[in-house]
């Protein structure tokens, strides 16, 4: 809506003898000052979620083969690594990384450098989880087939192994996909400035917590919402694909 | 084909072979029997170090499975590409089927020689249709393993083994898990292999067929060889007492 709609919309409510428009608690003049900036931080959310999910399959999936791995130190030392990760609460790892390594190791991590670390390194705990249960979810017949062939250990996981485990990994990568999209929102408070925290910032200027609020939990909203979208998709071709 | 010597193994404090010898020629076809947990899938198992053994020396066309001596005399773990290789070259058919269910039955087929021989995938195509043409299934080569029988998911698990070109093949009760009337067209498919001359190590419970099939019968008990013997010595005139037990139970 440019300058000259909005000057016709407000000739209109003043005609009306509507002081303002409304949508629920949301005043919509309000809303066109906000929107920019909420949505401006919404796309760095999204940057953060893409980053984080892609860092942190990558971290999952060497975690998950690392416990599943018959040298019993390297199995150690993944589960050691899932245990303190998803033991201890995202924010406090944020603020480990980038309050503490700064004041102990004098190490300043950049904000956004801070958050996509932590948001990797957490993710890929879990993630290393989900992938861990869906390749022990394979049949180990699968295994001994691969191997009866001449398949080396890498082989048979590539070729036969991990596509099958693909396939039943994809719900719940999904639910931590849209868990790690919400988590991004703790970020907040290391000032990375991503859709959470420019409400924030708005909100100091403005004090009108509700609107505000509600328009960054809408915008969280679409965009899971959006996701879910995108994964229920990917399943239906895979269900196809699969000729099951 | 296949030395065996003083084979033992041990799953924690359960002893499942104690001392198991056995010699397999070239084209020739041993067919062992015996109750269940008699350590008969196991011993086929230790054939291509899906096993590991704990003591004994298994050679197969002459090279040591999963161990290797030293000049010195010293018998130590051989490294994995020579385990990939021998394993390569000894077909296996499970129980179990075991079809990788993403891929129809030609990329079952193709599979073993495109990832483990690298040969061009053309080739590979070709042979997979004519192994596939040999066990009876031509028109299913675009079917996926769900989508078939039991019975024509194992005529695909052994086209899959043979593309290989295995010097030896192992089947482990391949028609235990197949309803009784889908029973005939597996062994039909082993007992063409074993007329082309194809050396095989079948562990089974249909004696019919290993008394038309087998050159050697083996009945092993509680993790040992009682008895080795041609059919129809074992099956008229069993030497051992236990043999003739188990025989007169199942016959």
């Amino acid at each position: 809506m440019n300058g000259r709609d909005f000057r016709a919309l407000k000739y209109l409510m003043l005609l009306t003898g509507c002081k303002t428009l409304r949508i629920g608690p949301i005043d919509i003049e309000f809303l066109l000052v906000i929107l920019p900036v909420l949505l401006k931080g919404a796309l760095i959310t999204i940057e953060l979620t893409v980053l984080a999910i892609f860092f942190g399959t990558i971290i999952g999936l060497f975690v998950a083969l690392m416990k599943i791995s018959r040298f019993k130190i390297l199995a150690a030392i993944g589960s050691f690594y899932t245990w303190v990760i998803r033991g201890i609460p995202l924010l406090v790892q944020l603020f480990i990384l980038y309050y503490g390594l700064a004041q102990y190791l004098d190490i300043q991590l950049s904000p956004k450098a801070a958050a996509i670390l932590g948001l990797s390194i957490c993710g890929g705990a879990y993630i290393a989880e989900i992938i861990r249960a869906g390749i022990q979810s394979i049949d180990k017949g699968q295994m001994e087939a691969a191997l009866s062939l001449g398949m080396s250990y890498a082989q048979a996981m590539r070729r036969v192994i991990l596509p099958q485990a693909y396939r039943r990994l994809l719900p719940p990568m999904g639910n931590e996909f849209i868990a790690l999209m919400k988590d991004t929102s703790l970020v907040s408070v290391i000032t990375m400035v991503e859709l959470m925290r420019s409400g924030i910032l708005l909100n100091t200027t403005y004090f009108r917590s509700m609107e505000i609020y509600l328009t960054v939990g809408v915008i969280y909203l679409i965009m899971t919402t959006f996701f879910i979208c995108i994964i229920n998709r990917l399943e239906k071709r895979l269900a196809i694909s699969d000729g099951e | 084909m296949i030395v065996a010597e003083h084979v033992h193994k041990s799953f924690g404090k359960l002893h499942v072979l104690k001392d198991v010898s056995l010699t397999v020629e070239q084209g020739e076809v041993v067919v062992i029997i015996g109750p269940s947990g008699s350590g008969k899938s196991t011993f086929l198992r230790c054939l291509n170090y899906l096993e590991t053994i704990d003591k004994g020396y298994i050679t197969v066309g002459g090279q040591p499975v999963g161990k290797r001596k030293l000049p010195d005399g010293r018998i130590v773990d051989d490294n994995r590409k020579n385990i990939y290789r021998l394993r390569s070259q000894i077909g296996m058919v499970f129980q179990r089927f075991n079809l990788f269910p993403h891929q129809t039955a030609l990329q079952n087929v193709m599979e073993g020689p495109v990832t483990v021989s690298k040969i061009p995938v053309a080739e590979a195509r070709a042979r997979a249709e004519a192994l596939l043409a040999k066990v009876g299934l031509a028109d299913k080569s675009h079917a996926y393993p769900i989508q078939l029988s039991g019975g024509q998911q194992q005529r695909v698990a052994i086209a899959r083994a043979l593309a290989m070109q295995p010097k030896v093949m192992l089947f482990d009760e391949p028609t235990s898990a197949l309803d009784p009337e889908l029973v005939g067209e597996v062994l039909a498919v082993i007992k063409d292999l074993a007329r082309d001359g194809m050396t095989m190590v079948v562990v089974t419970h249909e004696m019919g067929f290993a008394r038309e099939v087998a050159d050697k019968v083996v009945f092993m008990d509680n993790g040992q060889i009682l008895e080795e013997s041609p059919p129809h010595v074992i099956f008229n005139r069993p030497a051992h007492p236990r043999t003739r037990e188990f025989l007169s139970k199942i016959l």
